[in-house]
């Protein structure tokens, strides 16, 4: 229900700044983004179960899951790349969730690191730890990303 | 509201800067190198505090092969030379009573893929060529005259499962496959099998079978054999279940098949020996990875009946290793330390107790450590001799065998197998040389050969 939300109002501020046309690709473009955050989300959801019954099935669904993340993730980053190449101009209130975004990344490749240690010491503590922190970087990143559209909304 | 979303996007560039930092700190950590070797040869190695890492180091040294004329580098008073080579990865050698050697050809099966870490391990492992073809044959080889070099070569038994230990008694010929013991009748003189094998037990083997190879010994009324089981993993990251029985040594009944623990929480089994002087079982373990460049020395130990050595819990008597969990502080209370370390990641893979007199060592036993691939500077790459007195070492390991590595830490071989020959020669089993060297007295007047 939340993500929902949120999806709506990054879709609805995609399209204050871009032709209906360009706004459409442009969430095509995300998609991938959004999938890697689910992933994370997955892997944080998995860590939680390990730390709390240590089999290691759980264990696997999270290092695959912080995998999947980081190939969406990867999709994602050529595709802004692409974006760039192709002369779009970096907007001042994408800069906050992209940068946002490329922080969680960077951390979900340490936290693979982590993840493919061997034993108990692959995910507590610093695998959960890792797992909580991008998905606290991944929620605020959507929060400021929403309000300083909001305040775009407004000023504009 | 506008001020608290000013300092939110500020902050994080700055949180980027600090993760590549800390990115970078544990990249960094890869470089450590291990400390002196000399540190942890004997009963007290030392050792050092456990360390995690972001990456755990790597360091193979990249497969070359013998060129024209190139051999290992032995002691003055001894000469070595192959005893036959082309070989396809031999992995142990074993000497019938009639001075026939066994030389199993063997590699593991293939490895399941449970995470992303696989992947790389299996491709990070085709370079140290441990990934080579598998003929899962023993080859036999008859030096009647002896004088090393083998007038007869043939395919002794075929078609085989992974296989490493061998052990004759009387007429029953024992092959430890990975999956399990199957006995052949043999008749001495003998130079090939075709008879069906006869299945004495199952051995832990796959999905998984990280430790594949099963090493054999049989006692010395021949009632019992005793096998290395090594474990399923690293330190426990596939489950304590798929631990079942391993890490261990069996005792099977030969008559019936049954089997026992006879000791435990060793991690990789290899090398069962009897010291000849007590008539005790001795074996070698690899000990684990991933925790630091002088973490955990592999060793050579006695074996008690019912021991415990600490797997996946402890290493070393009672340091905790915090990788395993939950914990059992009623088995680590228990845990034996071995009796001498080896010094780290060696991968020790063969022993050979020597009470012959043909070369320049007396009492004590040729040790040969694969080489390590997790650690700088690279340890291990050679044989060497423990001497022994009274039944117990008495002294630092000495270098026998050495140059399995180039100048430019290229091995051009790895040895694995060990045996005495009948004339008292040392036999190696080189895996990646794909070569059976022996290393004889040299001939009196003759310098010692030791090719570069």
């Amino acid at each position: 229900m939340r993500h929902a939300t949120i999806t709506e109002a990054t879709l609805v501020s995609d399209s204050r700044f871009a032709s209906a046309a360009k706004a459409r690709g442009r969430s095509l473009r995300t998609t991938p983004a959004w999938f890697s955050a689910a992933y994370f989300s997955g892997a944080l959801v998995t860590d939680l179960a390990y730390w709390q019954v240590p089999d290691v099935l759980w264990e696997r669904f999270s290092i695959w899951l912080v995998t999947a993340g980081l190939i969406m993730a990867g999709l994602a980053i050529i595709a802004y790349v692409i974006d760039l190449a192709g002369g779009r101009q970096i907007e001042m209130p994408a800069l906050p969730r992209v940068t946002g975004y490329a922080f969680a990344v960077l951390l979900s490749l340490m936290n693979a690191f982590i993840h493919s240690r061997d034993g108990y010491t692959a995910v507590v503590p610093t695998g959960l730890m890792l797992s909580v922190l991008v998905v606290v970087v991944l929620l605020l990143t959507v929060w400021v990303d929403r309000t300083s559209s909001n305040r775009h909304q407004i000023g504009g | 509201m506008r001020a608290l979303e000013e300092t939110g996007s500020m902050k994080l560039p700055r949180l980027v800067a600090a993760a590549i930092a800390v990115a970078g700190l544990g990249l960094a950590g890869c470089d450590d190198n291990g400390g002196d070797p000399k540190m942890q040869i004997g009963a007290n190695p030392a050792l050092p505090a456990v360390q995690q890492y972001l990456l755990p180091p790597i360091r193979i040294a990249k497969a070359v092969s013998w060129g024209n004329g190139e051999a290992p580098t032995v002691p003055q008073g001894t000469q070595v030379h192959a005893l036959a080579s082309g070989f396809v990865h031999p992995r142990s050698v074993y000497v019938l009573p009639n001075g026939d050697v066994l030389v199993v050809e063997s590699n593991g099966p293939k490895a399941p893929v449970y995470r992303p870490k696989d992947i790389i391990t299996g491709w990070v492992q085709s370079f140290a060529g441990a990934k080579a073809k598998d003929e899962n044959r023993i080859t036999l080889l008859r030096d009647t005259n002896g004088d090393g070099i083998p007038e007869l070569r043939t395919v002794f038994l075929d078609h085989l499962n992974s296989p490493f230990g061998v052990a004759l008694v009387g007429n029953d010929l024992y092959v430890a496959n990975t999956d399990s013991i199957v006995r052949y009748p043999y008749q001495e003189g003998q130079t090939s099998i075709t008879a069906a094998g006869t299945k004495l037990t199952d051995l832990p083997g796959g999905p998984i079978d990280h430790h594949w190879t099963k090493s054999l010994l049989a006692s010395g009324d021949g009632s019992k054999l005793y096998v290395g089981v090594g474990s399923n993993s690293n330190i426990g990251e596939n489950g304590i279940e798929a631990e079942y029985e391993r890490a261990a040594i069996w005792e099977v009944d030969r008559a019936s098949g049954a089997h026992r623990i006879f000791a435990s929480g060793i991690r990789n089994p290899t090398g069962l020996q009897w010291e000849p002087e007590t008539g005790k079982l001795w074996a070698i373990a690899n000990e684990r990875d991933e925790i630091g460049p002088d973490l955990v020395p592999d060793y050579l130990t006695s074996v008690r009946d019912g021991g415990f050595y600490g797997w996946p819990y402890s290493y070393y008597g009672q340091h905790l290793d915090p990788r395993i969990m939950p914990q059992r502080p009623d088995l680590v209370a228990t845990a034996i330390a071995p009796d001498y370390a080896l010094s780290s990641h060696v991968a020790p893979l063969g022993v050979a107790m020597y009470t012959g007199n043909g070369l320049p060592y007396r009492s004590g036993a040729f040790v040969s450590e694969h080489g390590s691939w997790d650690r700088t500077p690279l340890n291990g790459y050679k044989v060497v001799f423990v001497p022994f007195n009274g039944g117990h070492p008495s002294g630092p390991a000495q270098d026998v065998v050495t140059g399995f590595l180039d100048a430019n830490d290229h091995a051009r071989g790895r040895p694995v197998g060990l045996a005495v020959d009948r004339s008292g020669a040392l036999l190696i089993a080189d895996d990646v040389g794909n070569t059976v060297w022996r290393v004889s007295a040299a001939k009196s007047g003759s310098p010692s050969k030791t090719a570069s």
